[in-house]
């Protein structure tokens, strides 16, 4: 019989040295401590039970052991004058403190722990866990290291963590509970989550509320100096409740509302335009600057030239556009393009000229050649700069193809205002401004979410920025 | 503060070196913009032994950086040469030398992509060099990252990072490439001094584990006392050393050192020498301007 217990004994014993190697390798640092030390780390541990309220050590009594919690909380309260951005923690399973036992000369205790529950610690001896690791040397040094990282973390180096606290705040616990094994995903904040945050923190300030104050006062201006008032120079003007019963009408007096297929093609025509003429200036205006930024041979061959075509108003192009190109597409394009075209090509050349030159150098030190320093350094380093660009870009272009409506073109907004002008459809008018408002708005944002996405270090940087 | 890390390997400053010896001979350095001479270096000859850590102080303006910036191949010098391992850089018919992932520079303000993550940031000089493959690449820097205890900021972009972490980033986005000299410029002037001290110690700490020539420019006097093997005190433009100190306190060190006879002795007579030359510096900017 006895036999059989001693067995059972063993057994036990066996199962708790197992069920320990288990925590301990949950457990920064040591999960990166082989089997076969943990095992003889377990064998070294000693488990501790306390009450709730027990106090487990004072600050400034000697310390020699170091613990890991293998249930309940405990909380661990920085004696005062040690500096850290959390004074007060509380300690969970897998979770190590006491490492002033790890330290040189063994200062004492830094903090009072308190039991909150019945709770069941590990207690190592430093000395003797310094000698196991000692048996392995590579080992000893991760963990050692480690260690140092983190006791830095939790003491000295407060900046680090409140620059980075806002967006991070459940990545500690992550990060103590679960090791490392979910890589970076606890602290990379995709894209639509940062939109939604962003969106939510802009419901909560007062912009969205000014923004409709804003609204509401352009609109009620309108109705009132033209159908309450009757102002005097607003007497040929549509009206508010004119304007929004012709644009919603299913038969409206002057041909053209929200129910009337011909308004879509207008829209679309103009659309088409503008994309087509944005399209080019970017495929060349990009290029075009990222050269006269990068060379300074090439700039001074173009630049002059740009410099001096800039100026000319895209107006003045009219004439010769209509004799450059045939057909009534082309010049309405050629035009728009203009504008864009001069506005991306100056900005990514700035943009260029803006990069830090330690960025390149960094890069040449780094290894790499010309080729993939203009491809990894130059362009994405222009990159801000290129979309403000690509943002006037895309305002000039609206802005510049009305223009060239009016002047030719069979449709389009630009000639929609332009005609209901001359046909006397007042009415119309104001339909094909507040068309060409919504639209040029909704490219614009376009442009400046493709910025975002494509920038994901700059929107991170900046809404940093903005919270702290 | 962690000495405990010592007593588990205490022969790791035994580890073999690289090379990365340089010499610097005879180097002069003129910046001529618009016919305005300006002698930044005048006749400087300074030998560094392969892993040696050599700290560089003096005036602002005396021509450390253009020394440093000769080095790393950033641009030519006027006379002289310089050599590493025997194997001249620059000198005589050919006044630059070829940047390479052999030096590599750590600058004064950083120059970690910031629009690259750290990892991307950390593999750039490999993946560029086609020496590994990306995702050998990804393998090494996790590996040196968590080393550095720098492995939950991978997936960071700079910019969400302190600047104290941003420099360890940039250490081992160079150590990567195995080169065989670390250059920097001024690296910890805008930190804290608490962050400093940290920065300090992890940097000796990786300096343990890959043992490369360092040439590191400092004005704290505290830090190249600390820090490094030999500390050459250069005199106020144009630069040459003026003095130059070894520090015989034995590696590897801690931040007990600080309070030492030894250090405190050593410190007063570089504080002295600086001085001097701060004085004369001083002076002369109180007549040019
Ligand atoms: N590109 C340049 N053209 C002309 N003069 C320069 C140029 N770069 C540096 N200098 C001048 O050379 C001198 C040395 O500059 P350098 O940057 O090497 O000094 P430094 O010792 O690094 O100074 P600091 O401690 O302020 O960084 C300075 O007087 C500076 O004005
Ligand atoms: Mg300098």
């Amino acid at each position: 019989m006895s036999n059989v217990k001693g067995f059972q004994e063993y057994a036990e014993e066996a199962r708790l040295n197992e069920e320990l190697v288990t925590l301990l390798k949950e457990s920064m640092p040591f999960h990166v401590i082989s089997d076969r030390l943990l095992e003889r780390i377990a064998a070294i541990a000693r488990r501790v039970s306390y009450d709730p309220g027990e106090v487990i050590y004072h600050g400034g009594e000697p310390s020699d052991d170091i613990f890991i919690v293998v249930s309940g909380r405990i909380e661990h309260a920085l004696v005062q004058g040690v500096a850290s951005s959390t004074p007060i923690r509380t300690m969970e399973r897998g979770d190590v403190f006491g490492w002033a036992a790890l330290l040189k000369d063994r200062p004492g205790r830094l903090a009072k722990t308190t039991s909150l529950s019945a709770s069941e610690v590990l207690r190592v001896d430093a000395h003797k866990l310094v000698e196991i690791l000692d048996t392995d040397p590579t080992t000893a040094d991760t963990v050692m290291s480690r260690f140092a990282t983190m006791i830095t973390k939790d003491f000295a180096v407060s900046e680090d963590r409140a620059q980075v606290a806002p967006q991070r705040k459940g990545s500690r616990v992550a990060a103590r509970g679960g090791g490392n094994g979910g890589g970076g995903g606890q602290q990379t904040i995709s894209g639509i989550s940062l939109t939604m945050f962003r969106f939510a923190q802009w419901l909560r300030s007062p912009r969205p509320y000014l923004m409709f104050i804003g609204f509401s006062i352009l609109i009620g201006f309108w109705f009132f100096a033209v159908e309450v008032w009757k102002l005097p120079r607003f007497r040929e003007m549509p009206g508010l409740t004119e304007v929004w019963r012709e644009w919603l009408s299913t038969d409206p007096i002057y041909g053209l509302s929200i129910y009337v297929p011909e308004y879509y093609t207008h829209i679309w025509v103009s659309i088409r335009r503008v994309l087509i003429a944005f399209a080019l200036a970017t495929g060349l205006g990009v290029p075009l600057g990222l050269f006269l930024g990068w060379s300074l041979k090439f700039k001074e061959y173009v630049f002059p030239v740009f410099e001096t075509l800039r100026p000319i108003p895209v107006l003045a192009w009219v004439p010769l556009s209509i004799l450059m190109f045939t057909g009534l597409e082309t010049p309405v394009i050629f035009l728009t393009f203009l504008a864009s075209f001069y506005a991306t090509a100056l900005n990514t050349m700035l943009g260029v000229q803006s990069i830090d030159e330690s960025y390149s150098r960094a890069a040449y030190c780094l290894g790499a050649n010309h080729r993939q320093v203009f491809r990894h350094i130059v362009i994405p380093g222009a990159m801000p700069f290129i979309f403000t660009g690509l943002q006037i870009s895309i305002g000039v272009a609206w802005f510049s193809l009305v223009a060239a409506e009016m002047v030719s073109g069979q449709y389009g907004l630009g000639y929609v205002i332009n005609t209901s002008y001359t046909m006397v459809r007042y009415p119309t008018i104001v339909i094909g401004m507040v068309t060409l408002g919504i639209i040029g708005y909704a490219t614009s944002a376009m442009v400046r979410l493709m910025g975002d996405h494509l920038m994901q270090w700059r929107v991170r940087e900046l809404a940093l920025g903005e919270q702290s | 503060m962690i000495s405990a890390v010592e007593n588990i390997q205490p022969n790791r400053t035994s580890a073999p070196t690289r090379g990365g010896a340089i010499r610097i001979d005879d180097v002069v350095k003129i910046y001529d913009p618009e016919g305005a001479a300006v002698l930044a270096v005048d006749h400087c000859s300074l030998d560094i032994a392969a892993g040696e850590i050599c700290m560089i102080v003096g005036p602002s303006g005396c021509g450390k950086t253009t020394l440093l910036n000769a080095i790393a191949g950033f641009h030519d010098i006027t006379s002289g040469s310089i050599h590493m391992d025997g194997e001249m850089l620059c000198g005589p018919g050919k006044p630059m030398a070829e940047p390479g992932s052999d030096r590599i520079v750590v600058f004064q303000n950083g120059a970690l992509f910031p629009w690259r993550t750290n990892l991307e940031n950390v593999i750039f000089g490999p993946v560029m060099q086609g020496t590994l493959s990306k995702a050998e690449a990804i393998d090494k820097a996790r590996g040196m990252m968590a080393d550095a205890g720098l492995n939950d900021v991978e997936y960071n972009y700079p910019g969400e990072i302190s600047s104290g972490v941003r420099r360890r980033v940039e250490i081992v986005r160079a150590l990567m490439n195995d080169p065989k000299v670390l250059l920097f410029d001024e690296p910890y002037r805008a930190l804290d001094s608490l962050t400093k001290s940290v920065m300090h110690e992890a940097l000796l700490e990786i300096y343990y584990r890959n043992p490369v020539t360092i040439f590191f420019i400092t004005h704290d006097l505290e830090e190249a006392l600390f820090v490094g093997h030999r500390v050459v005190i250069m005199t106020t433009r144009p630069c040459k050393p003026k003095k130059v100190l070894d520090v015989d306190i034995p590696h590897p060190r801690d931040y007990g050192v600080l309070t030492s006879k030894r250090f405190r002795e050593l410190m007063e007579e570089t504080v002295d020498a600086v001085h001097e030359e701060a004085l004369k510096a001083f002076d002369r900017g109180e007549k040019e301007g």
